[in-house]
């Protein structure tokens, strides 16, 4: 198989980078391992308010179909429950699915792979009933089963806030959600959970999980007190980090950003990374909002236009210039944490390749 | 950490951690071990760890593997359980041509010791059901298994530890001066240089870069090897079958490809696939198990293909254990290495493994 663009992973930055070259007329290939496209918006019913302006503000599954209905009319393949499985040496993208496995030349690639949740390592973390929040919300918005009763959440960030406020919303009992820090930007979190009557407690940690077959019972151990609480459910959010398996075999280089979920492939402004015909986009470019997923898909997307000769220099410029600005709005308005750690890690990846940022960067560095 | 040893080791892999707890069982020296990663992230993480002796040509080099597989067992009265399995092994021939050269080498390694008995097809299927009936036949010894690298690098230094070894990891070493009676290294973590009667280069596929510390160019080259591995299956492997064996928990490990790529420990499509050809034409009913993850390791292979071991030439107090083979070759290795620090003699003679060999063209 040939094709222009090869886009790995058909969650929302995946799909709207195809919606970018496929309305241009270009050749792309989206490779998805689920069954279906649209990622983690599959079980997302929350609203978005803080979306690029080229969306109204709606829910999550909502933006998944308009996202899908945008790209249906456009002549784009899509491989369903077929995964990346390597690279052959002449640098062909090795795809697989149950029966078979072939290869997919690809001009360009866009790495849209998303994030992974992060654990927690405590005794019985392996007992059922222990599961991470994204599962849970998947259990509940998507598969429409219950996962417990009594449920303890562990790790605050607006994700598990946002499953701990669903999951009571479908009658369990939340019997808290608990960190070992909570740091002054978590006050609006922390306001939200409690106008829910959800419990947060602080200083707290899990000193073990128990129970015959699947959890019963959570001893936790708030500042020194221990506590047990009668739980059949323990939802972990520690949050997420991206998933960096198909960059790390198409040879991509790596830096550490904290603020990005920890180690991120190297990209410039573009968000080419070190092997030029790789761009990525999204939580593997770095964890950030929805918004900032569906920004960041858009900028490689229109960047690898131009590397095709699709799009002229101009063009491009003035978008991107565009886009960045949306970027930064939209990623201040979650974290400015985030927005600066991003322009950090380009501005590195610039200096130690010898490369000027791009004039209209400059404006940006400034504002940081 | 203080600043003064008497000996310090470079590279902490089977071959380094073997040397450091031998020479700790004499209890007279300060050793430090210094790695720049951890104990096993060089090729000792990523190798088959097969305990392989029987093809081992030409018979002197066989012998020094059965020596050394000779000594597991011992090994692990000493410093615990490194899951040593002496499977025998099995390396299957596909054409009738073969049959020759199976019967050369058994009349070889014969000489040396080493019983290596020639299967026929009948024979070897009786041994080991599943191996596909096509094979022409194998060559066979009971000498050769395998063992747990991770373990047996654990063990290693949890015994050298007892016996006072200190180490230093993640600590990459940046350069070495000789001065008249002692070296001095410096490494990334310490500002000041430690200082040492002895050192012992021990870098695996970094051997070229660490002897270019003392001026050296080592001889050897950087081989990519790629394996794959199977979910775990119910065991059905009983020997270690030249190109795979089933570890302890089921999975299967295929593959000793060889590429020379520099130290890249990607995997490729291309070579996983042969490799999973290869393991179907030995044993069929692989066709059905899934392949959950690969790896690559690199090997160090001297360019001659045989250990470089010993006394480094014209570097006073230096010495150089540099090897493929290296799981094979480990407690034997730590031993001589041992004697040859401390006693100044070996009980099985160097002379041919010497770094000298390759410096006679100079
Ligand atoms: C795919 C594959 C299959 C194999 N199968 C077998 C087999 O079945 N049987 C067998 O016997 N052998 C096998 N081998 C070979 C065997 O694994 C090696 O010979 C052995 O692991 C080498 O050990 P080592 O200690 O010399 O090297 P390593 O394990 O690489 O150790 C060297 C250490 O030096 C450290 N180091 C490097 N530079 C520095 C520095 N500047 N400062 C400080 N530390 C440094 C590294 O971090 C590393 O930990 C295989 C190899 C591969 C790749």
């Amino acid at each position: 198989m040939k094709t222009d663009v090869l886009i790995i992973g058909g969650g929302p930055a995946g799909l709207n980078a195809a919606i970018e070259t496929a309305s241009r007329g270009i050749k792309t290939i989206i490779i998805e391992e689920s069954y279906a496209l649209g990622g983690q918006l599959k079980q997302q019913t929350q609203f978005f308010n803080n979306l690029p302006k080229q969306f109204d503000r709606q829910r999550g599954i909502h933006l998944m179909r308009t996202l899908i209905d945008r790209l249906s009319p456009l002549p784009i393949t899509c491989l369903l429950k077929h995964k990346m499985i390597g690279v052959y040496k002449d640098g062909r993208i090795g795809i697989a699915n149950d029966t078979e496995t072939f290869p997919i030349d690809a001009k360009k690639v866009i790495v849209t792979t998303g994030a992974a949740e992060e654990t927690d390592l405590f005794p019985g973390w392996t007992l059922p009933g222990v599961m991470t929040v994204g599962a849970a919300q998947i259990l509940i918005n998507r598969e429409r089963v219950l996962p417990g009763k009594n449920a303890l959440i562990v790790g605050l960030n607006s994700f598990s806030a946002e499953v701990a406020k669903q999951l009571k919303a479908c009658g369990i009992n939340i019997l808290g959600v608990m960190d070992k820090t909570v740091s002054v930007n978590d006050k609006k979190l922390v306001e939200g959970l409690e106008d829910k009557k959800i419990r947060v407690m602080v200083n707290t940690v899990i000193e073990r999980a128990t129970g015959a077959g699947e959890v019963k019972k959570v001893t936790i151990n708030n500042d020194g007190k221990k506590e047990d609480l009668d739980i059949d459910l323990i939802c972990i959010g520690k949050g997420l980090a991206p998933i960096l398996e198909p960059l790390e075999i198409l040879d991509c280089e790596f830096g550490f950003q904290a603020k990005l979920g920890g180690l991120v492939p190297k990209y410039y402004s573009t968000l080419g990374t070190s092997n030029p015909s790789v761009y990525v986009a999204g939580n593997a470019a770095g964890i950030t909002c929805l918004g900032g997923i569906l920004l960041t898909a858009e900028i490689a997307a229109l960047n690898a236009l131009k590397a095709l000769g699709v799009l002229n220099d101009n063009e491009v410029k003035v978008r991107s210039s565009f886009l960045w600005d949306e970027l930064r709005s939209m990623e201040s308005e979650e974290s400015i944490e985030t927005f600066i750690a991003r322009v950090a890690h380009i501005k590195e990846f610039h200096e130690e390749c010898e490369l000027p940022l791009p004039a209209s960067f400059h404006a940006i560095l400034e504002g940081c | 950490m203080t600043d003064q040893y008497d000996i310090v080791i470079i590279g902490c892999g089977v071959i380094g951690s073997s040397i450091a707890y031998h020479l700790s069982e004499y209890k007279q020296k300060r050793i430090l071990v210094i790695d720049k990663g951890f104990p096993l992230s060089g090729t000792s993480g990523s190798t088959q760890a097969w305990v392989w002796v029987h093809n081992k040509v030409p018979s002197w080099y066989g012998e020094l593997s059965m020596y050394s597989a000779e000594l597991y067992p011992f090994l692990e009265r000493k410093i615990g359980d490194v899951e040593y399995k002496r499977t025998g092994g099995i390396a299957p021939f596909f054409a009738q041509t073969d049959w020759d050269k199976a019967l050369r080498l058994a009349e070889e390694q014969a000489e040396v010791g080493i019983k290596v008995e020639v299967l026929t097809r009948d024979q070897v299927l009786e041994k080991e059901p599943a191996l596909s009936p096509k094979i022409a036949g194998a060559t066979y010894s009971d000498m050769d298994g395998n063992v747990n690298p991770f373990r047996l690098v654990e063990l290693y230094i949890k015994a050298a530890k007892r016996n006072e070894v200190e180490f230093s990891f993640y600590n990459p070493v940046t350069e070495m001066v000789m001065e008249k009676d002692h070296y001095k290294i410096y490494t990334k973590n310490k500002k000041d240089a430690i200082t040492t009667e002895r050192v012992i280069l021990a870098g695996g596929p970094w051997s070229k870069e660490i002897g270019e510390l003392l001026g050296l160019d080592i001889p050897v080259k950087q081989v990519r090897g790629q394996v794959i591995i199977t979910e775990p299956l119910a065991p059905f492997l009983k020997h270690t079958i030249g190109g795979m064996r089933q570890a302890e928990n089921g999975e299967v490990l295929i593959g000793f490809s060889k590429e020379e790529v520099g130290y890249d420990r990607r995997t490729t499509m291309d070579v996983i696939q042969e490799t999973a050809q290869m393991a179907i034409n030995y044993i069929p009913s692989l066709a059905k198990a899934n392949i959950v993850r690969s790896f690559s390791g690199v090997r160090v292979i001297p360019e001659d293909g045989f250990p470089i071991l010993g006394k480094i030439p014209d570097k006073k107090n230096a010495y150089i254990a540099a090897m493929h083979s290296g799981v094979t070759l480990s407690p034997l290795v730590g031993t001589l290495m041992a004697e040859l620090v401390m006693v100044g003699e070996t009980s099985i003679c160097l002379k041919r493994y010497s770094l000298k060999r390759f410096m006679n063209y100079a």
